[in-house]
């Protein structure tokens, strides 16, 4: 579904990334984990179509990437929710901007999917900052989209809402599959979800390793077989910075 | 307490003037008590009620046609970098120039009419309006600008269903300075020559020593002032529920 070869970024004289190369299965959920600053955003970005690769190629669906595609959606740190617009008007907004009509009922279906039934006239800033990355990710569903790029989606929330959030982003990757990548700096949250975790190397950003995670599904945090993983990524985090 | 506490400032004030004239004892040709001048309006309460209409429509349209102009300039604007470093310092001087000395020449150019006062309150109006609705549309958060742009958005989505709306609180904040700059624009335009409006009875009647009118004239200037300013903040908390200023007391 996504291919990268051989691709590096450049920012004026920052060496961001160098040489990656990356398959991305249909319906295969990639974590990439590595220390801040070490180039996970702009891989994503890159992925995204937000930047163009200083050398390499990028291949979503069978064709080069050279700008942001709609089956595509990128969910960013933030809710990024527009505060005008009440949850549902959100939620529609890229069927609006794609000139497409109707969805509301999908709308509807994916709200209740996160458990915000019933909150669609409110807007952004009557709800709590869960809810609110909630309903960013019920946009990002709408479009239906064959990759998800989740760019640290989870890291400004408090550490409860954080674990419920990424339970439930694992009940939905089982219950409509489709190829993610996952930006993250939490191994934790990786290993539950990944299928495989990839860790990049600091300036300029390098493949390290990547790690097959190969346990059932679905996992639950705190399981021990997951703790086995974690300790072997910690391993690679400490090489990687030494 | 909302209207309350306004108004006991307002008769403190009042309270303190008339003492004040009653305690020194100065004439009514100098400084009016308010007895002074509420007789001085009901003397002539339609012929002043007639120009205070006058002059609150010349503000209005003079407003409007700020709000018009300005908003599309503000867009351009941000549009373009070339466009912006063309006529941005040219904006800023015009704005340097000071409009009181500017009305004389407009009032040559469109005459003693209406023309000349609205063309007096844009320029008056229209800065405020271009400089916030400018910089509240380049205020976007990057994280909105990034998802319209991850959804291959087309730029007039980018403008008009994301950076103008976000920049409407920014907007009121110009708006609100605009309106009360708006009645003094219309004001400098009748003192250079008109033949109606509230200017013009202010300089009619200091002219004739009238003095009591005169502040009977300014009363409903400010009048019409406040009317506007608390109207545009009503329009603002129906239109801008989101701001963040609606919702935390400063």
């Amino acid at each position: 579904m996504i291919t990268l070869r051989g691709v590096s970024h450049r920012f004026g004289g920052v060496h961001a990334l160098a040489g990656i190369d990356l398959e991305v299965e249909e319906h295969e959920f990639v974590a990439v984990i590595g220390r801040s600053g070490c180039g996970k955003s702009t891989l994503l970005r890159l992925v995204a179509g937000l930047l163009t690769p200083s050398e390499g190629r990028i291949v979503v669906a069978g064709e080069e990437v050279t700008k942001p595609r709609r089956d595509v959606s990128v969910m960013f740190q933030r809710p990024a929710l527009l505060p005008w617009r009440s949850v549902l008007a959100n939620v529609l907004l890229p069927i609006e901007i794609f000139g497409l009509g109707g969805h509301r009922d999908r709308a509807h279906e994916l709200l209740d999917l996160v458990g915000l039934g019933g909150f669609e006239k409110r807007l952004p800033h009557e709800l709590s900052g869960g809810m609110q990355q909630r309903v960013s990710l019920c946009r990002s569903l709408i479009q239906s989209p064959r990759v998800m790029l989740m760019d640290e989606p989870f890291s400004a929330l408090d550490a409860i809402t954080r674990t419920e959030l990424s339970e439930e982003l694992q009940r939905i990757q089982l219950e409509l599959p489709r190829a993610v990548v996952f930006v993250t700096h939490s191994i934790d949250e990786a290993v539950l979800l990944a299928d495989r975790i990839v860790v990049l190397s600091p300036r300029p950003g390098r493949i390290h390793q990547i790690v097959d995670v190969g346990l059932p599904r679905p996992r639950a945090l705190g399981q021990p077989e997951l703790d086995e993983v974690s300790r072997k990524l910690r391993g690679l985090l400490s090489e990687v910075t030494a | 307490m909302k209207v309350v506490l306004p108004v006991l400032g307002l008769l403190a004030i009042i309270g303190l003037w008339w003492l004040a004239t009653i305690v020194f004892g100065i004439d009514a040709f100098l400084v009016p008590s308010p007895a002074d001048v509420v007789l001085a309006f009901l003397e002539l309460p339609g012929y002043l009620l007639e120009q205070t209409l006058v002059t609150l429509w010349e503000a209005v349209a003079g407003f409007g046609l700020s709000i018009v102009v300005g908003v599309p300039i503000a867009l351009l604007i941000v549009s373009s970098q070339v466009l912006e470093r063309m006529f941005y310092p040219l904006l800023v001087a015009l704005n340097a120039v000071p409009k009181v000395a500017i009305a004389p020449l407009v009032v040559v150019w469109f005459g003693f009419g209406i023309e000349s006062k609205v063309l007096m309150v844009v320029l008056v109006c229209i800065f405020p309006i271009v400089i916030s609705t400018a910089s509240g549309m380049k205020s976007t958060p990057t994280e909105l600008v990034e998802l319209f742009r991850s959804l291959d958005a087309a730029r007039h989505h980018e403008f008009f269903k994301l950076r103008l709306r976000h920049a409407l609180p920014q907007i009121f904040v110009g708006l609100k300075v605009s309106i009360t700059l708006a009645v003094i624009g219309a004001v400098i335009g009748e003192f250079v020559g008109a033949s109606a409006g509230l200017g013009f009875v202010i300089s009619q009647s200091g002219s004739s020593a009238n003095t009591s009118q005169a502040f009977a004239a300014m009363a409903l200037l400010a009048v019409i002032s406040v009317g506007l300013f608390y109207g545009l903040g009503y329009a603002e908390r129906k239109l801008v529920p989101w701001a963040e200023e609606h919702r935390t007391p400063a």
